[in-house]
């Protein structure tokens, strides 16, 4: 069976607050394997860990069908902002 | 060059005599048969205690433990194959485990992490994450290592 992406999109929402989501569906389809990219200021002060620990636990019942989560990223949005930063200088320094 | 930055920052944390990689394959392989032995555990919740044992013994015992689908040399899921590939970059020396061959050890190792997926790893006693924090972890050893120097 599997979960859409909008299943995983709307109980992260609801649980993390984020500023910022985006999620790939990595499976091909079936729904078993997704890529995430998560903003929130619920990150502040927490590890690594515990960052995808919390994301794990937003996705409690979708994980029951997930095989594979990969987390490419669980940042606060003051992190958010600098990485933005630093990734559009290098892209001016490119062009 | 990371490998002998990281290997330094490590060295300290390995036993010399563990440096060769360690595979419980023949340990995997037969399953864990407490029922031949002589203190065989009475009930279900017993048996659970027993495995969960195993694996505290396994995380004490390997300063780097990964559980992982299928084994290092044929692992049998892509992120299993990403987390034993990066500890190979790194040349860290690590026991393994195969949960596809022993379900028991899988809940176990899920209960002791709170952890959802596979592979699992642990660095001296403590829960990393998957493949991905595996590398984030790798990596700023490596930073930290370089920046000591």
């Amino acid at each position: 069976m599997g979960v859409t992406k909008e299943q995983v999109e709307s109980s992260l929402k609801a649980k993390l607050n984020p500023s910022h989501i985006e999620i790939i569906d990595t499976s091909g389809g079936c729904g078993a394997s997704f890529a995430i990219e998560i903003v929130s200021e619920q990150f502040e002060g927490k590890r690594l860990l515990e960052r995808h620990r919390m994301v794990n636990a937003a996705l409690e019942e979708e994980m029951k069908e997930i095989h594979a989560l990969s987390i490419k990223k669980a940042v606060t949005p003051e992190q958010w902002n600098q990485q933005q930063q630093q990734s559009n200088k290098s892209d001016a320094a490119s062009a | 060059m990371a490998k002998p930055v990281l290997l330094k920052a490590l060295s300290g944390l390995l036993p010399p005599t563990h440096y060769n990689r360690i595979i419980f394959a023949s340990v995997c392989h037969n399953g864990i048969e407490y029922s031949t032995l002589p203190n065989r555990p009475e009930s279900h919740e017993e048996f659970e205690a027993t495995v969960k044992n195993v694996v505290e013994k396994d995380i004490k015992d390997n300063s780097v433990m990964i559980y992982m689908k299928g084994v290092p040399d044929i692992p049998r899921c892509g992120f299993s194959s990403l987390a034993v590939r990066v500890l190979k970059l790194y040349d860290v020396p690590f026991g393994a485990r195969n949960i596809l061959e022993n379900p028991e050890i899988k809940n176990a190792v899920k209960s002791v992490s709170n952890w959802p997926t596979f592979p699992q790893i642990f660095i001296k006693g403590e829960f990393i994450g998957g493949s991905g924090e595996l590398k984030e972890k790798l990596k700023d050893v490596a930073v930290t290592a370089k920046k000591e120097e």
